[in-house]
C-alpha cells in the first residue's frame, strides 16, 4: 500500500501538484479560518460581556437603592424586597423565557437572608467559589460556566457584583445564557469551515485541471516518444493552437521527422552495406570455384614443378582455403545480418558434441603441444539446442584456446542445472587485458594487430559464435586477465525459448587471482593510507589485534 | 485535505465559547450607602427592662411595646412576655397584623401569693391600627384585660432584670399615647369619585420607619386604596395597580415605579398630583415610572404650588348674627369683610352659612318665618329662595364646597333629619344608615367630600358623594370619644374635628378624624354648646390662630385668644340707647 502510494507519488506529477496545492492551501485557509472564527467568538463574547456588565451595574444600582431602605438584615420586608428586586431585574415576568437568571445572595448573612433567584433555579453550582470570593471582596467579576438550570446544559456568563447596603453587602448575580452567542459562533465556524473546505477543494480541482492541461500533452509526448523509441517512427503528436505545448509538439514532430529520416537513411545504408557484402561474397564464390579447381589441379601436379613453383602452389592452396573459409564466414554473417538465420533446435546430448569437437581439434592441439582436459558430467547433458551451431561455437572457442594456449592445458567444463547448460573453455595463455573481454566479439578484432595470422582465423569466428548464442537466447561471455589466460563461457537455456537468469558455471575461474592479491586464508584486509597519498588495501598483519567488521 | 481536517478540528475544539473560564475581575463594585437616619431618638418604644420593677411603668411600656413597624410587632411584644408564656400570644402574619388601640382608663394591681401581680386594666377601644396605617373602627369589644406580671429575676431582687408578663392577652395592645408618640399621622389623598378634587385620608406611619422609606410606605398606602369609610366618596388608583418593588430615593430625588393599567396622560397627571400632595412636605423631584416607562421628572413642590388642594385665596372672615341680621365681626389684626347680603333681605336671620365659590358667595340662612317656625333661605338677594316647608328647628346650614362652577349644594339638619338643599332652597332628606335617625348637627369638611355628623349624641364621619347632582352620604363611621352628649361639631383641619359635648361638664375637645387622638380644648364651657364653628386649617391659607367660635347659653365666644364676642365687635352697630342692655351677637361663623 505504502509502496503503491509512494510509486504513485513518484510517477504522477498531477498527484504531486494537487497534493501540494491541497496541503498548502488547507494550511493557509485553515489558519485564516481559525483566526476569523476566533475573532468572531471574541467579539461575540466581548459584546455579551459589555451588555451584561451594563445590566449588572444598573441592576446593582437598582438593588442597592431597593435594599437601602433597610437598616437591618433581619427586617421582614427585606426578604420580600430582595425577591421583588430579583423578579424585577429578571424582567418582572417569571414566565418569560429569555433565560436570564438573576440571583441575589447574601453570603455574609447565610441564615438571615435567603438567596433568591428569578426564575427560580438552583444556581449554586454555577457560581463558583472563586467568583463568590471575588464578589464578596467587593469586586465586579465574571466567569463563564456550563451548567444545567432548565433542561439542557448551557453555557452561562455569570456576572457578579456586590450590592452595598446599610448593614453590609449582598451579592447580585446575573446568569446570562450564551446559547445565542454559542449558536452564532458555531454558525460562523461552520460557514468559515465550509467556505474553507470548499475553497481548498476548488483549489485542488483547479490545480488538477491546470496540471492536467499541462501534463496531458506531456504524457502524449511521452507516449509518442516511447512509440518512436520502440521503432514506430511514423508516430506524431497532434498540434493544437499556438501555445507552448503546441510549440513543443511541433518541435517534437520535427525532431521525430528528422530522426526518422536519419534512421531510414542509416538503415538503407546498412542494408546496402550488408547487401554489398552478401553480393560480393556470392559474386566471389563463382570465380573462386574456378580458381579453386585450377589451383587443385596445379596443387595435384606440384611434384612435377620445380620446387619454387611447387611451394607457390602450396601457398596458393592454403590461401584459397582461407579465402573460402572467409567467404563462408562472411556469408554466414550476412545471413545473421539479414535475419535469415534460423534455429533448428532439438534435444541434444552435449557430451558427444564436446567429444566430437575435441577429437576434431586433437591434431592441431597435438601439433602446438596443448593438452585438452575435459571436465564433463557422467550423465548425458540434454538441452534443446541446434547441435550444428553449438558445435561450431565450441569448435571456435576450443580452437582459439588451443591456438592461444601457449602449450599449457586447455580445460573444457560442462555444467547443467534446471534451467540452463553451460560450457566453459579455459586456457592459460597470455590472457586478455582489461576491457578486451568485450572487444573480442567484434568483427575482425585482433588482440595484437601486428601479430601475423598464423592460423586460419578469419576474425569473424567469435562474432558468429555470439550470434549463434543469441539465436539460442543464450549468453557468450569472456573473461581474461593478463598472464592468467582467458575463459569463455557459453550458457544456453535448457529449453528453447526460455529466458536465462543464471548460469550453472562461473565466468571467472576459481583459480583466478583477485585484484590486489585478494585476502589470503580468510584473513582481514587492512585499508589505510598508502604511498603517495593513495588508498591502500592489503592483508592485515596477523599479529595486529585490530579488527573491523562491516555489516550491512 | 489533512490541513482542512486539522483546521476543522482546531476550530471545533479551540475557538468556540469555552465551557468554563477563569474569573475575570472588572474592578470595584459600588460603595456602601450611608447609614440611614431615623426620626429622632424616640422612634422606638422603651424596652422591657427600662421600667425596672415599677409595675405601673412596666404596664404602660407593655402597652407601648407594639408601636413600630407592624411586621415585627409580635416580636417586640413577646420580649415583654415571659418566655414560657410567649406561645400564648398567637402570631399573625403580614397584613393581618393589627394593633388594638386602646385608651387606658384604669389599672389595678393585685399582689398574689406566688410573687406575681395580677394587673387588671380598663380600656376604651379606639380602633384597630392595621398594617396599612389606617385606624379602623374597633373590632374588639373588651373593656378590660387581665394578666399577671412577675419579676424576671429568679430568686433575686435585681431591679435591672425587669418584669415579665404572664398570661398575656391574645391581642396586640397599643395605647393612644403610644400612637401619638411613636407614630406620625400622615394625610394621603385620594381623588373624589367625580375626579374634581383630592380628599385627605388619615394614616399612621411608625416613627421607626426611616425617612427613605416614607415614600415607599405612602405609595403603598395609595396603592392599597382609601380607608373603608371614605370609599363611597373617593376613588383609589386603577384596579390592579401595583408598586413595582420599593419606591426609593435619596437626596431629593424619589423614584416610584408603578404597574398601572391605562396610560392616559390625564390620569397619570392626576396621579402625580395625588403623589405630590400625599408626600406632604417632601421636597425634591419625583421620577415616576409607569410599567417601567420613565415619565418626565416632576418637582413635588412645584406641583403642589400649581395644583392647589383647596380653592381658598383669602383668610377667614368672622360674621355673626346680630339682631336678626348678619354682621361682620371686627377683631383687631384680622381681616373682615362686608355683608354679602342685600340689606333688605338681611333680617329675621337665625343662623347662616356662607361660602365662597368661583368668585361669588353662596349664602344659606335660617330665617324666622313666624310662629316659632323656621325656613331655609338661599341666595344673596335681592330676592331669596325660600324652602317650601317650615320647620320647628333648623341647624346652621353648611355648604359642600366644590372646585368648579356647579350649583352650590349644602346640608342642613331640620327637625332632627338631615336634608340637602340647593341654591333654589329645595330641601330633600338624605337617607342615613345610622342606628338612630335623630341627627343633631352636620359639618362639612373643606374638601366637601366628608361630613361629620352628630346623631344620637354620638359622633360620626362619612363620605359624601356628589355624583349625578344629588348628595349621598356613605355609611357613617362612628368615632369613639370620651365626651358624651355631643351637641355640635365642625372641622378644624383636614384630619381634625372640634366637637362639643360633656366630659362631666360641657367641654370642647379636639379630636382626630378617626377618633384616636383627643385633646381637650376647653373644659369649662359652663353651658351646652349649641353652635360651634371652626376654620379648618389648611395648607393654602393656614391661619392656625383663627381657631373656633361657639355659642353657649346665647353668648358667642371665640378662641385664641379665648374671649367672649362683645356687641362692640359687631360692625356698623350703633350703641344701643343708654339703659338698654345691648343684645348679644349669636351664631358666629366664618366666611372663607
Amino acid at each position: 500500500m505504502v509502496a503503491r502510494v509512494h510509486q504513485t507519488w513518484r510517477r504522477s506529477l498531477q498527484v504531486r501538484v494537487v497534493t501540494i496545492t491541497l496541503v498548502a492551501s488547507s494550511l493557509l485557509v485553515g489558519g485564516f479560518a481559525y483566526l476569523i472564527a476566533d475573532k468572531i467568538t471574541t467579539i461575540l463574547l466581548d459584546s455579551a460581556r459589555t451588555d451584561v456588565r451594563q445590566r449588572v451595574n444598573s441592576g446593582a444600582g437598582y438593588a442597592a437603592k431597593q435594599v437601602s431602605l433597610y437598616g437591618q438584615p433581619q427586617e421582614a420586608q427585606l426578604q420580600e424586597t430582595i425577591e421583588d428586586t430579583v423578579n424585577y431585574l429578571a424582567g418582572g415576568d417569571p414566565e418569560q423565557i429569555s433565560g436570564v437568571v438573576v440571583a441575589i445572595t447574601a453570603d455574609g448573612y447565610p441564615n438571615v437572608i435567603q438567596a433568591r433567584t428569578a426564575p427560580a433555579a438552583n444556581v449554586q453550582p454555577l457560581i463558583s467559589q472563586e467568583l463568590r470570593a471575588a464578589v464578596a471582596s467587593g469586586k465586579v467579576a465574571s466567569q463563564i460556566r456550563t451548567g444545567r438550570l432548565t433542561g439542557e446544559p448551557t453555557k452561562y456568563l455569570v456576572y457578579g457584583s456586590p450590592v452595598p447596603t446599610r448593614f453590609g453587602q449582598i451579592e447580585l448575580y446575573y446568569l446570562v445564557p450564551l446559547t445565542q452567542q454559542d449558536r452564532t459562533a458555531a454558525d460562523a465556524r461552520a460557514t468559515v469551515v465550509a467556505t474553507g473546505v470548499a475553497l481548498v477543494i476548488l483549489l485542488g480541482l483547479l490545480a488538477a485541471l491546470v496540471t492536467r492541461l499541462v501534463v496531458n500533452p506531456v504524457r502524449v509526448a511521452a507516449r509518442t516518444a516511447q512509440r518512436l523509441s520502440a521503432g514506430l517512427l511514423d508516430q506524431r503528436m497532434v498540434v493544437n493552437g499556438e501555445d507552448d505545448l503546441a510549440l513543443l509538439a511541433a518541435s517534437f514532430n520535427q525532431m521525430a521527422t528528422n530522426l526518422q529520416r536519419q534512421i531510414l537513411r542509416l538503415e538503407e545504408m546498412s542494408r546496402l552495406q550488408r547487401r554489398f557484402t552478401s553480393d560480393v561474397s556470392h559474386e566471389l564464390r563463382t570465380p573462386l570455384t574456378t580458381v579453386r579447381m585450377a589451383a587443385d589441379l596445379i596443387f595435384a601436379e606440384r611434384d612435377e614443378f620445380d620446387p619454387a613453383v611447387a611451394r607457390s602452389a602450396e601457398l596458393l592452396q592454403a590461401e584459397l582455403d582461407r579465402f573460402e573459409e572467409l567467404l563462408t564466414d562472411l556469408l554466414e554473417i550476412s545471413r545473421f545480418d539479414a535475419g535469415f538465420a534460423m534455429l533448428d533446435a532439438e534435444p541434444t546430448d552435449l557430451v558427444p558434441v564436446v567429444h566430437r569437437v575435441v577429437d576434431r581439434l586433437a591434431g592441431l592441439a597435438e601439433r602446438v603441444g596443448v593438452p585438452i582436459e575435459l571436465d564433463l558430467p557422467g550423465t548425458p547433458v540434454i538441452a534443446e539446442v541446434d547441435p550444428r551451431r553449438v558445435e561450431r561455437v565450441l569448435r571456435n572457442l576450443v580452437g582459439n584456446a588451443v591456438e592461444h594456449g601457449e602449450a599449457r592445458p586447455v580445460l573444457i567444463t560442462l555444467g547443467i542445472d534446471e534451467t540452463a547448460v553451460a560450457i566453459t573453455v579455459r586456457d592459460r595463455g597470455v590472457g586478455l587485458k582489461v576491457g578486451e573481454e568485450k572487444l573480442v566479439f567484434n568483427r575482425f578484432w585482433r588482440a595484437d594487430p601486428s601479430r601475423a595470422r598464423q592460423t586460419g582465423g578469419t576474425g569473424l569466428g567469435l562474432s558468429i559464435s555470439l550470434e549463434d548464442a543469441r539465436l539460442h537466447g543464450g549468453w557468450l561471455e569472456a573473461w581474461g586477465a593478463p598472464g592468467q589466460g582467458a575463459q569463455f563461457r557459453l550458457t544456453l537455456p535448457a529449453r528453447a525459448g526460455d529466458r536465462l537468469t543464471t548460469s550453472p558455471l562461473r565466468l571467472v575461474p576459481a583459480d583466478a587471482a583477485l585484484p590486489f592479491g585478494g585476502p589470503r586464508d580468510g584473513g582481514p584486509l587492512a585499508i589505510g593510507p598508502g604511498a603517495d597519498g593513495t588508498l591502500a588495501i592489503a592483508p592485515a598483519p596477523a599479529e595486529d589485534g585490530h579488527r573491523a567488521e562491516v555489516r550491512s | 485535505m489533512v490541513g482542512a481536517l486539522g483546521a476543522a478540528l482546531l476550530l471545533g475544539g479551540a475557538c468556540g465559547i469555552p465551557a468554563s473560564s477563569d474569573v475575570r475581575v472588572d474592578g470595584k463594585g459600588g460603595t456602601a450607602t450611608e447609614a440611614g437616619s431615623n426620626n429622632g431618638g424616640r422612634s422606638e418604644p422603651p424596652t422591657r427592662t427600662a421600667s425596672g420593677s415599677d409595675i405601673d411603668a412596666f404596664v404602660r411600656n407593655f402597652l407601648d411595646a407594639a408601636a413600630g413597624e407592624p411586621d415585627r410587632a409580635y416580636e417586640r411584644v413577646k420580649l415583654f412576655v415571659a418566655p414560657e408564656h410567649q406561645s400564648k400570644l398567637q402570631e399573625k402574619k403580614g397584613s393581618e397584623v393589627a394593633l388594638n388601640v386602646v385608651r387606658l382608663r384604669e389599672a389595678v394591681f393585685t399582689g398574689n401569693s406566688d410573687l406575681t401581680t395580677t394587673v387588671k386594666i380598663k380600656v376604651q377601644q379606639l380602633g384597630l391600627l392595621r398594617s396599612n396605617g389606617t385606624l379602623a373602627p374597633p373590632v374588639a369589644t373588651e373593656t378590660g384585660y387581665e394578666f399577671r406580671v412577675r419579676s424576671a429575676a429568679f430568686g433575686g431582687d435585681d431591679e435591672r432584670a425587669g418584669l415579665y408578663v404572664l398570661d398575656p392577652p391574645n391581642v396586640l395592645l397599643l395605647s393612644d399615647n403610644a400612637l401619638q408618640q411613636y407614630y406620625q399621622d400622615e394625610s394621603i389623598y385620594f381623588w373624589s369619585s367625580d375626579g374634581s378634587r383630592l380628599v385627605p385620608d388619615q394614616r399612621y406611619l411608625p416613627a421607626a420607619v426611616p425617612d427613605e422609606r416614607r415614600v415607599n410606605e405612602v405609595v403603598k398606602w395609595l396603592v392599597g386604596g382609601p380607608s373603608d369609610w371614605l370609599r363611597p366618596g373617593v376613588v383609589g388608583l386603577p384596579d390592579r395597580t401595583e408598586l413595582v418593588n420599593n419606591a426609593t430615593g435619596a437626596h431629593n430625588r424619589w423614584e416610584v415605579n408603578l404597574d398601572m393599567s391605562g396610560d392616559d396622560q390625564t390620569q397619570i397627571d392626576r396621579l402625580i398630583t395625588q403623589l405630590a400632595w400625599s408626600l406632604g412636605d417632601l421636597r425634591g423631584e419625583l421620577a415616576l415610572k409607569i410599567r417601567n416607562n420613565a415619565l418626565p421628572v416632576q418637582d413635588l413642590e412645584a406641583r403642589r404650588n400649581s395644583e392647589a388642594l383647596y380653592p381658598i385665596i383669602e383668610g377667614p372672615q368672622r360674621y355673626g348674627v346680630y339682631e336678626g341680621a348678619i354682621r361682620p365681626l371686627d377683631f383687631p389684626g384680622e381681616p373682615s369683610g362686608d355683608v354679602p347680603l342685600s340689606a333688605e333681605v338681611n333680617r329675621n336671620i337665625v343662623s347662616a352659612g356662607l361660602a365662597r365659590a368661583e368668585g361669588r358667595i353662596l349664602a344659606a340662612m335660617v330665617v324666622n318665618s313666624g310662629k316659632g317656625r323656621h325656613r331655609l333661605a338661599v341666595g344673596t338677594g335681592p330676592a331669596l329662595n325660600r324652602s317650601g316647608k317650615d320647620y320647628a328647628s333648623i341647624s346652621r346650614p353648611v355648604w359642600l364646597r366644590t372646585v368648579d362652577s356647579r350649583p352650590g349644594r349644602g346640608l342642613v339638619v331640620a327637625d332632627g333629619r338631615l336634608y340637602r338643599f340647593d341654591e333654589a332652597a329645595g330641601m330633600y332628606q338624605v337617607p342615613l344608615n345610622l342606628p338612630t335617625p335623630e341627627v343633631t348637627a352636620v359639618a362639612a369638611a373643606l374638601d366637601g367630600q366628608r361630613v361629620a355628623l352628630i346623631a344620637g349624641g354620638r359622633l360620626y364621619v362619612a363620605a359624601v358623594n356628589l355624583d349625578g347632582g344629588g348628595v349621598s352620604i356613605g355609611p357613617p363611621r362612628a368615632l369613639v370619644t370620651s365626651l358624651t352628649g355631643l351637641s355640635a361639631v365642625d372641622w378644624s383641619g383636614e384630619g381634625r374635628l372640634v366637637v362639643a359635648g360633656s366630659a362631666g361638664q360641657p367641654a370642647i375637645y379636639g379630636i382626630s378624624v378617626d377618633g384616636a387622638l383627643e385633646t381637650p380644648l376647653k373644659t369649662d364651657v359652663g353651658a351646652k354648646v349649641n353652635h360651634l364653628t371652626a376654620y379648618p386649617t389648611n395648607d393654602e391659607v393656614p391661619s392656625p390662630s383663627v381657631g373656633y367660635m361657639y355659642e353657649a347659653n346665647g353668648v358667642a365666644y371665640r378662641s385664641s385668644p379665648f374671649e367672649r364676642i362683645e356687641p362692640g365687635q359687631v360692625r356698623d352697630v350703633a350703641p344701643p340707647p343708654a339703659g338698654l342692655r345691648p343684645s348679644n351677637p349669636s351664631a358666629p361663623f366664618f366666611l372663607y
